[in-house]
Formats: structure tokens, C-alpha cells, sequence
């Protein structure tokens, strides 16, 4: 039987490297943050994901197709961008196999960027970047490095998913995530998620070019933007806003 | 075995089923309607990334209008449940700077229409705009009150 999600790679793929998501969810926060990361960093395509349960979709780029859930790497960070929203039903498998892939070529470190969607976002001059992490010892590292924890509430969502199943299999993973718009693309947060990437991994990013392209960044982000919307509101993602019951 | 089942089920989760189907069904339309190009090359118009949150005393329209002249928005209301908003960006934007070639054209304004779900006084509208978003407040009509005992 075909397995419903396969890790189809194109080049050696790097051991005990530290893995970043960049997925489309609120603000597109990580997509945006990743896809800036992969620039910066020159890093090549080393691996797609292929899926029936993915859109029947290429990305091109200078004329040659490109799925669009692909995964990049360089040196010893490896870093997955999807240019697609991913449908809601697909995310559960989606994130099982990225995070069994990853625990086979024996990650140190998952890392997931992305949002909190906050009311009044156009009110806030800076942007807080909140951590969250699969086990005590890295809590105490986000901590140590000057960044909040995500103390309570509800993760909703593949960063959700990646976490949980992270935890399940004792695969280190932090999740960084700055506060944002919630279907508006939010640059800005993902400048923010990247400063405390660059604290937790001691490697350097520069921001400016993102916060320069503000402006355009939020132009061409607007379709991907509308659809991840709504693959959000299938997976109920507003019920990060709700109070959990611990009695 | 499937049909013990199913005969188990409560009418709580038979009612339940039959609203999620109906939710799905419902958003499915919806988005068959909404599935149209997010630009239009003949008015040189990009439709922005808009919401509608409708609180108990006011509706809040926002939209997302980056590259945007703030002195060019225009918030007006076309029928008493729709409101258009229309901004003029600060430079032209054309398919090519997004690295589209098979197509042509260039867009200078934002143009958006949307629906306002509850009766609304457009008399008192307020507007503010920061970081790019346009914020419209729209007090809720208040048709009667009732008094508690």
C-alpha cells in the first residue's frame, strides 16, 4: 500500500540538524520568517513532501515546477516551507510524517515560528515573542534567553500538532511565536519570531531587508493569505481565544 | 458491529452531524462564490484582505491596505448593508514585480465591497488608520430596550 504521505528527497539530507517549520497559519508568521531564513541563508532544496491529500498544485519558479511543500537545507539547519495553504484535513498526516522524517535523520532541535493573534495588533509599537517547548529542560533555555513562556491556553493548528507529536517521541521542539495579526500577513511578527530564532540558535539573520519589504510582502501574500484563512477556521483555529477549564 | 453503532448514537450526535454537514455544506457555497481572481486588470483595482467583527454595541470593519495613500481612503456606504472601501496606492504595482510574465497589467487603487450583517448607523461611522490597516467603526442600531424586573 502507498503511504499517504511521503518525504521524497532530492539530496543528502544532513543528520542531527535543527529543523524549522515555516507553515501557513496566523499572520503567515512562519512562512514568512522561513521563507526570509531560506534567502538569507542561500539554502537549496533538498526534499518535497508528496501527498494525495495535498492541492493538485505546482509552484513555479523561472518556469520550472516546484512542489509546493518543499524542504530546504544548508550546513546544519534544515528548514520546511509550504507556498500553499495546507488543507486542513491533510495536516494531521502532514505533521505526523515531518515529524517522523525528522526523528529519523535524528534532529537536534524542531523549531516552529509562528503567530498569536492578538486584538488591536495595529496598536502595539513592538512585538512580543512568546515560547512554548515539548519538555521542562527547554522551557528553562527559552526562559534563560529572555523569552516568555506561553504559560496556558490552546495551540490550534500543524505548529499544535508538531509540538504534540514532538512530545510523544521525546524529539526536543520549541515553538516561537510572535504576537500578530490574525488573517492579515504580519512581516513585522515574523522579524520579531526571527530575532529570538537567531537568540536560540546563535545564528545570524538580518531583518531590515524584511522590514523594508513590509509593505510589498503583504501585497503579494494577500491569496495565500485568504486561503490559509479558511483552512484555519476548519480547524477551528479560533479556539486559541477560548479559556481552557482546569477546575 | 457498524450498525449497534450507529443505533447508539444519541439524537445529540445525530443533531450535531447534521449541523456540522450543514456548516460545510454552507461555507463550500460560499467560497464557490468567493472564488474569483483577487485583482481585476480593467479598473486596475486589487481587492484587499478585509474582515467584519460584529460586536454587541458596533460592527468593526478592517481591512488590510498596505502601499496606501492614507489621505485617498474612501469609506462610503453603497446600500444601507454595504460598504465600499477605495484607497489609491502610493505606487503602481504591476503582475511583473511579482514575478508573474503570462499576464499583464497594473494596479494603482484598492477597491472592496462588503457586507454588514446587522443594522448599523453609517451617520456615525468613525475611521483610523494605522500600520497600514484601515479601521471603520459602525455604531449598531439599537431598536428597542427591554426592561428587566
Amino acid at each position: 500500500m502507498s503511504e499517504l504521505v511521503r518525504v521524497v528527497e532530492k539530496k543528502p539530507v544532513p543528520s542531527n540538524a535543527t529543523i524549522l517549520h515555516g507553515l501557513p497559519d496566523v499572520g503567515l508568521v512562519g512562512l514568512i520568517a522561513t521563507s526570509h531564513i531560506i534567502t538569507q541563508l542561500k539554502m537549496s532544496e533538498i526534499a518535497y513532501v508528496d501527498s494525495e491529500l495535498l492541492p493538485s498544485v505546482v509552484v513555479l519558479h523561472e518556469g520550472l515546477p516546484y512542489a509546493p511543500l518543499r524542504i530546504f537545507g544548508n550546513g546544519g539547519l534544515i528548514a520546511t516551507l509550504s507556498e500553499a495553504a495546507i488543507p486542513a484535513k491533510a495536516v494531521q498526516p502532514v505533521m505526523r510524517k515531518l515529524v517522523e522524517w525528522g526523528q529519523a535523520k535524528n534532529t537536534k532541535l524542531m523549531v516552529s515560528m509562528g503567530g498569536v493573534p492578538v486584538q488591536d495588533r495595529q496598536d502595539l509599537e513592538t512585538v512580543k515573542v512568546y515560547g512554548a517547548a515539548s519538555n521542562p529542560s527547554l522551557l528553562r533555555t527559552l526562559s534563560d534567553k529572555g523569552i516568555e513562556i506561553l504559560s496556558g491556553g490552546f495551540m490550534v493548528g500543524p505548529y499544535a500538532l508538531i509540538m504534540r507529536y514532538c512530545a510523544e517521541r521525546n524529539i526536543p521542539a520549541i515553538a516561537l511565536l510572535a504576537q500578530s495579526f490574525y488573517n492579515y500577513p504580519d512581516p513585522e511578527a515574523a522579524a520579531a519570531a526571527i530575532k529570538e530564532f537567531s537568540k536560540m540558535t546563535g545564528l545570524t539573520i538580518d531583518v531590515s531587508k524584511l522590514v523594508e519589504r513590509g509593505e510589498e510582502i503583504r501585497l503579494r501574500a494577500r491569496d495565500v493569505m485568504k486561503r490559509t484563512e479558511q483552512e484555519l477556521n476548519r480547524m477551528k483555529k479560533t479556539q486559541e481565544y477560548d479559556l481552557p477549564l482546569y477546575v | 458491529m457498524a450498525e449497534n453503532r450507529r443505533r447508539r448514537r444519541s439524537l445529540f450526535d445525530l443533531i450535531s452531524d447534521y449541523v456540522e454537514d450543514f456548516e460545510a455544506l454552507s461555507e463550500e457555497m460560499e467560497r464557490a462564490f468567493a472564488e474569483r481572481p483577487s485583482w481585476d486588470t480593467r479598473s486596475c483595482c486589487i481587492e484587499p484582505l478585509c474582515s467584519v467583527f460584529v460586536a454587541a454595541d458596533e460592527v468593526v470593519v478592517t481591512a488590510d491596505l498596505p502601499n496606501t495613500n492614507p489621505d485617498t481612503i474612501k469609506v462610503e456606504p453603497v446600500t444601507k448593508d454595504l460598504l465600499e472601501i477605495r484607497a489609491e496606492m502610493k505606487r503602481k504595482v504591476s503582475f511583473e514585480e511579482f514575478g508573474i510574465t503570462h499576464r499583464k497589467g497594473e494596479f494603482s487603487f484598492f477597491r472592496c465591497q462588503t457586507r454588514i450583517p446587522v443594522a448599523v448607523d453609517v451617520k456615525r461611522m468613525k475611521t483610523q488608520f494605522k500600520r497600514g490597516i484601515l479601521e471603520v467603526h459602525l455604531p449598531r442600531k439599537k431598536g428597542y430596550r427591554i426592561k428587566v424586573e
